[in-house]
């Protein structure tokens, strides 16, 4: 594959799908799958070759190694019931099923009542879900991607249409409802409702296109729908953005602040402009409630930076609400790489949002992990912007995303407590922490896989799983799913560390184990040894291995378990080391912490 | 617009399609005289002739035509309109 196709490819705006159909059919024809490849299969009602093609090449130019499987034309129901069908031969990780409005078998009568309309969905709804069951059976590892319900695209009704809960229109909108409320764990329900509507069902819907060769939507937008798709799939393979950096002056308020002074910036609800910078200042702490982490880069001197925040009578945005602030002369290029450090994220883990082209394309060159949004001229265009980017599109939002930006924010509490004792254990005693150490729960599976698929840092092994493939373990008595939750006197973490282990006769191998580097060097890597080799008594465990894979990212635990006290295999590389720790020794390695169990 | 020039434009749309810098178009020019012309090709193909001669065909059009000399037409005839 040549890098140029790749960088065309990459860097073609998604509305112009004639390039990105041509360029589609040259990288999927100039690629071979290898046999380790990802396998993913795209079944459904309508036609799937365009979509095939261009998810294929957008993967590939993301890096991926993978395989499909192309459904049978109109054979959704085919695919899934055959049990000798090709999909099940094929044997994919992942299945992307794109349903439309001619799988609907029952529409309600004409003046039913509401409960029927209820009834009708629940019954349409059961059939996905028998659909996505016998999936299941067959591919218990399997994760499902399922497209939820556009249209119609014509209501006989008019504008009853609307007014009528019987009507085609309303009845579409109430199965969303339920295919959104009702997935099982392993059924990822993708938006693309909401796609036909911010483009509009006269765009979206070609007639001509879906009777002269089926297409379930104009090729016009098949960037955009294989996009969201995309990126579906980089978030079930742990590939995600979790911190939007920003720009201040002319991104969240007009004017320099530096000249203006902080009470005359633009951000008076009665000025147009700043009644945008206000939209978009709200819009960010939306972002910021879901667990998206927020910092600031900007060139401005720090205490002049800092006062609108803390002084301007309409900042919405609060200093706490900024997990890392940083305002200096320096290139933005050292300051995103700063603050990538302080808050323990990956570079390629971060969106940078400034109104200056010249900032952008300096960000773009030297950090081009990093997603840097194409800022518009109009303020007012900001936040759809930001919004259609779709850069924060995680599986799924967990309780401790939304306690996580409180935890950045206790940090600098926790920062001036380290600071005011010179002895770093005496600072630990201090944090007053507690945490528990128990089997995963139905309530924190969603959370075990999130841990698992987002860290890169603290990740001995760096397997990826599916929340399928979670529950199949779970349910496999050789295995035992830890998680690790931890609090202290400033906030709670939640879950913070994964485990999981194989009991294979004497032996107890850690097969993953993962940390949110935001408890780094706390003692929680003890915590857990301690509390494993007091399993492995009660087992009458003889010996704990454990494993370590390079990564491009896992540098940090390279020597965890050598300073943990395990014994390293003779056999290790650089790229794989095997470990193991005997029974005689359970007692001699160095299990201290100042954790205490609750 | 003259027929040399849709026919200039309509070349350089059949080599982007079919990844052939060598076509030359003949009236008489069919799926079965061009390597890769398939059904997947064909739509690529009708795409991007909508889209560079800023023309929408209809359905009627679109099913009866089968050489590139009716393609060459129904263009001329659309852009005339």
């Amino acid at each position: 594959m040549s890098n140029e196709l790749v960088h065309k490819f990459i860097t073609t705006e998604l509305s112009d799908y004639t390039s990105i159909l041509n360029l589609s059919s040259k990288i999927v024809k100039s690629w071979n799958a290898t046999s380790a490849a990802k396998k993913i299969a795209v079944i459904g009602t309508s036609s799937l070759q365009m979509i095939v093609m261009t998810l294929k090449a957008m993967l590939i130019c993301e890096g991926y190694d993978i395989d499909f499987y192309e459904g049978e034309y109109s054979g959704l129901k085919m695919d899934i019931f055959d049990p000798s069908s090709r999909l099940y031969e094929f044997n994919p990780e992942i299945i992307i099923m794109i349903p439309d409005i001619h799988d609907i078998v029952v529409w309600p009568e004409l003046l039913c009542e509401k409960d029927e309309v209820i009834r009708c969905a629940d019954e349409e709804v059961a059939a996905f879900n028998q659909m996505f069951e016998t999936i299941h059976s067959t591919l218990p590892n399997t994760h499902i991607f399922c497209t939820n319900l556009t249209g119609p695209p014509e209501e006989a009704m008019g504008n009853l249409g609307g007014a009528s809960i019987f009507s085609k229109h309303n009845y579409l909108s109430v199965i969303n409802l339920d295919l959104a409320y009702k997935n099982p764990d392993y059924v990822t329900i993708v938006d693309v409702n909401r796609l036909a509507c911010e483009i509009g069902f006269n765009h979206w819907f070609d007639p001509s296109a879906y009777v002269m060769s089926k297409q379930g939507f104009s090729l016009s937008w098949i960037g955009y729908f294989c996009y969201l798709l995309k990126l579906q799939i980089m978030a079930l393979t742990g590939k995600t953005r979790k911190c939007l950096v920003l720009d201040l002056d002319n991104t969240l308020w007009g004017g320099t602040v530096g000249d203006l002074g902080y009470e005359n910036i633009i951000l008076d609800p009665n000025d147009p402009e700043g009644e945008a910078y206000l939209t978009f200042q709200k819009y960010i702490l939306e972002l910021k409630s879901r667990g998206v982490l927020v910092a600031v880069c900007s060139k401005n001197d720090e205490e002049v930076a800092k006062k609108p925040f803390e002084l301007n009578q309409y900042m919405k945005l609060k200093l706490d609400d900024i997990s890392c602030f940083v305002a200096n002369w320096q290139d933005k290029v050292s300051n995103i790489r700063q603050i990538a450090e302080s808050l323990n994220i990956g570079i390629d883990s971060m969106v940078f949002f400034d109104d200056n082209p010249t900032e952008r394309a300096l960000v773009e060159k030297f950090l081009p992990e990093v997603l840097v949004i194409d800022v518009p001229e109009d303020v007012a265009e900001y936040t759809r912007t930001l919004d259609r980017v779709h850069a924060f599109d995680w599986l799924q939002i967990t309780k401790e995303d939304l306690n996580r930006t409180s935890t950045y924010v206790s940090n600098k509490k926790r920062e001036e407590l380290r600071l005011s004792y010179s002895d770093y254990s005496e600072y630990l005693k201090q944090l007053k922490m507690r945490a528990k150490f128990e089997l995963v729960k139905d309530s924190s599976i969603n959370r075990f896989v999130q841990l698992l698929n987002k860290s890169n840092q603290f990740n001995l092994v760096t397997n990826r799983y599916s929340e399928a493939a979670i529950n199949e373990l779970r349910n496999n008595e050789k295995y035992c799913l830890y998680t690790v939750s931890l609090s202290d006197c400033y906030s709670d973490y939640g879950i913070i560390s994964c485990v999981v282990t194989e009991f294979d006769g004497n032996i107890c191998k850690i097969r993953d184990w993962c940390m949110s580097c935001r408890v780094l060097n706390k003692g929680v890597e003890t915590f857990i040894l301690k509390k494993m080799i007091d399993l492995c008594v009660d087992r009458g465990i003889t010996r704990i291995d454990g494993e370590y894979k390079r990564t491009d990212k896992n540098k940090l635990v390279e020597k965890l378990y050598n300073k943990l006290g395990f014994e390293e295999d003779g056999f290790s590389s650089d790229f794989y080391k095997l470990y193991h720790l005997r029974k005689e020794r359970y007692f001699e390695v160095n299990t201290e912490n100042y954790i205490k169990e609750v | 617009m003259s027929r040399e020039n849709v026919v200039d434009q309509l070349t350089q749309i059949f080599r982007e399609v079919f990844d052939d810098d060598t076509i030359v178009l003949k009236d008489d020019m069919t799926a079965d005289d061009v390597d890769g012309w398939d059904s997947l090709t064909h739509l690529r193909l009708i795409m991007q002739v909508e889209k560079v001669f800023d023309i929408k065909f209809s359905t009627n059009q679109l099913k009866s035509f089968g050489s590139a000399g009716d393609l060459i037409s129904l263009i001329k005839e659309k852009k005339e309109e």
